[in-house]
């Protein structure tokens, strides 16, 4: 697995969903897709199905709807396959804590391996998240 | 082209006597509480025949009771005008606007939902917003939501 | 020719192992320019070959309820085919005397299996949104062949009605004459219609149809994928600059072969701008302007030119 991860981290391809949160989040981390950022530098593309992916980014807490299906799209992903929780609402539910809908954090559905807080965390953020994750997975 | 005392006066003339209450929180708003058996023919003259332009209802648990808002917009004049209904908590019976304003359907299918208001002769009550696997009957929005055991 | 003279000719050079890191540099040259173009600085050299073997290194899965075999099978029919047009196309450019007869014909054909390896694997993926990339991907077929080939027919009547890849490059290059301009213009388009790239690539459009035919493939298959349409990248600039441009060895020397490979490259910007530079269209515009005038309209014209210029100089 150590030379699988190794030639991960040099193309990591992400996969982006939103389970139930309020979209500042996902335009941040749109916005650090543009080219003023310019993540090709370090192999990273936006796919458009999730068996292309390698790095699964999750944004909001997740709500009761949007848990099974992150629980299937997880389980849908080649392995090996990383999680990144993007936002405060997705490394604890953030401002939704009581909410009635809300099921949990994302690391109580599946396996996290980075955590970016913030509301909205700026893309600066969610590079050099990506970037820590990169060198320690590789 | 009317103005807003005007189309004020032509609801007061059709309800007024009738009304529970209505008052006036600023020049551009005009709020009316009506009956619940007069609910139907205020909106049908208002939307209809003053020409009102329907924009939301809102859904309100006061200790009062549950109370729906219907909101109709003039907007040459400048006017929002709002019909309140007063429902008994208990028992939230009001008779459904679909038939008559199709764009009611969305917003009176999340109020029953959330707030657990049945709307009388909706063609479609079915779940909006709520997760598949949500229990029937159990409507989060209310106050008593997760105080007692409702 | 024997049989492991064959071998090495297909696998080694010029076949798959040459073809293969050709490849990985154009796909780097093409990401590369796209960058420069939009204003950053774009992946490092070695990106192409970092995400081939990455895909190797990932999970195969298979959809349940799609055709197994197939699935698996499609890639490889792909690969395989413009691994051997590659070898013609360059043993025709090299060693132009050992082409057989015909050859060209072989190589027109070869080059649509890619596109029907898509469509294969699309449909045997058991999925609405492949199914749907794999149908829009037949009505492209259906639009631009017929250009091209006609495109192609124009070279073939310059050079005295021959089918050699070797005899076409004996005789003047077709862009030397106004139907071979015309002809070498609606070649372009039509290839960027082959090679699947915007304004064309309404199959595989990511934002509409999530990878369209590819939607789940994975692992080494998708790998295989890729290196495929990489490889057609290269291939068909190449492709084009033989059969209309005079070849890659051009007059003949060192000046000539420079002069060719300065060809392609000219080829392979003119894609990438193209593709930086518009946006998509809808697959019933694209069906409407290959089938109108301004494609086939011309490669009409273009041939009949060059009958006319074949009877009145005959």
């Amino acid at each position: 697995m150590g030379l699988k991860l190794k030639a991960l981290c040099k193309s990591p391809w992400i996969f982006h969903i939103n389970t139930g949160a309020c979209n500042n989040c996902d335009i941040e981390l749109v916005d650090a897709l543009t080219p003023r950022f310019d993540v090709e530098r370090l192999g990273v593309l936006l796919v458009g199905t999730i068996r292309h992916a390698d790095v699964l980014v999750v944004t909001g807490g997740v709500t009761q709807q949007a848990a099974p299906r992150l629980r299937r799209l997880h389980q849908q992903a080649p392995k090996p396959c990383l999680v990144i929780a993007c936002g405060t609402c997705a490394c604890t539910k953030g401002i939704f804590h009581d909410g009635y809908h809300m099921v949990g954090p994302v690391d109580e559905i599946v396996p996290v391996d980075i955590y970016i807080p913030g509301c909205p965390p700026k893309p600066e953020a969610i590079i050099d998240a990506v970037v820590k994750l990169l060198r320690k997975v590789a | 082209m009317k103005d807003r005392e005007e189309i004020i006066a032509k609801i007061n003339e059709a309800v007024g006597k009738k009304a529970v209450s209505s008052y006036r929180p600023a020049p551009n708003r005009f709020h009316v509480s009506v009956a619940q058996g007069d609910l139907r023919k205020t909106v049908k003259l208002v939307f209809e025949e003053l020409l009102g332009r329907y924009v939301i209802l809102t859904g309100v648990d006061t200790p009062q009771g549950m109370e729906v808002l219907y909101h109709f917009s003039f907007d040459e004049v400048g006017l929002v005008v709002t019909l309140r209904v007063l429902l008994d908590k208990q028992d939230a019976k009001i008779d459904s606007i679909t038939p008559i304003v199709r764009g009611a359907e969305w917003i009176e299918r999340e109020i029953h939902e959330l707030l657990g208001v049945e709307f009388v002769g909706h063609p479609n009550m079915r779940r909006l917003i709520l997760a598949e696997d949500w229990p029937e009957g159990v409507y989060p929005l209310r106050r008593s939501y997760g105080r007692d055991s409702t | 020719m024997n049989a492991l003279g064959a071998l090495l000719l297909v696998l080694v050079f010029p076949g798959f192992a040459f073809t293969f890191a050709f490849a990985m540099v154009f796909a780097w040259i093409d990401r590369k320019v796209t960058a420069r173009v939009q204003w950053r600085v774009g992946p490092p050299f070695l990106q192409p070959v970092y995400d081939f073997i990455k895909l190797l290194g990932k999970e195969v899965i298979v959809p349940a309820g799609g055709a197994r075999v197939l699935f698996l099978l499609a890639p490889l029919l792909g690969l395989a085919a413009v691994t051997v047009s590659s070898t013609l196309v360059w043993q025709g450019n090299i060693w132009p005397e050992k082409g057989f007869v015909g050859d060209l014909i072989v190589v027109i054909y070869l080059l649509t299996i890619p596109s029907l390896s898509v469509i294969l694997g699309g449909l045997a993926s058991n999925n609405r949104v492949a199914s749907l990339g794999a149908s829009r991907e037949m009505k492209m077929i259906l639009s631009y062949e017929l250009p091209l080939v006609l495109a192609l027919v124009v070279p073939i009547i310059n050079a005295d009605n021959s089918i050699r890849l070797g005899e076409m490059l004996q005789s003047q290059p077709a862009v030397w004459h106004v139907s071979g301009i015309l002809a070498f213009m609606v070649a372009i388009i039509c290839m960027q219609a082959k090679l699947g790239l915007v304004p064309f690539d309404i199959a595989e459009a990511e934002t509409e149809v999530m990878g369209g035919p590819f939607v789940e493939y994975s692992g080494a298959p998708l790998a295989i994928i890729k290196l495929t349409r990489s490889m057609m990248l290269f291939l068909m600039p190449v492709f084009l600059v033989t059969v209309f441009w005079g070849g890659i060895t051009g007059g003949g020397g060192i000046v000539g072969t420079v002069l060719g490979c300065l060809k392609v490259l000219l080829l392979l910007v003119i894609v990438i701008l193209l593709r930086n530079t518009n946006p998509r269209v809808r697959i019933d515009q694209a069906v409407g302007f290959f089938w109108g005038p301004w494609v086939t309209g011309v490669a009409l014209l273009a041939v009949a030119l060059a009958l006319l210029r074949n009877v009145i100089w005959a």
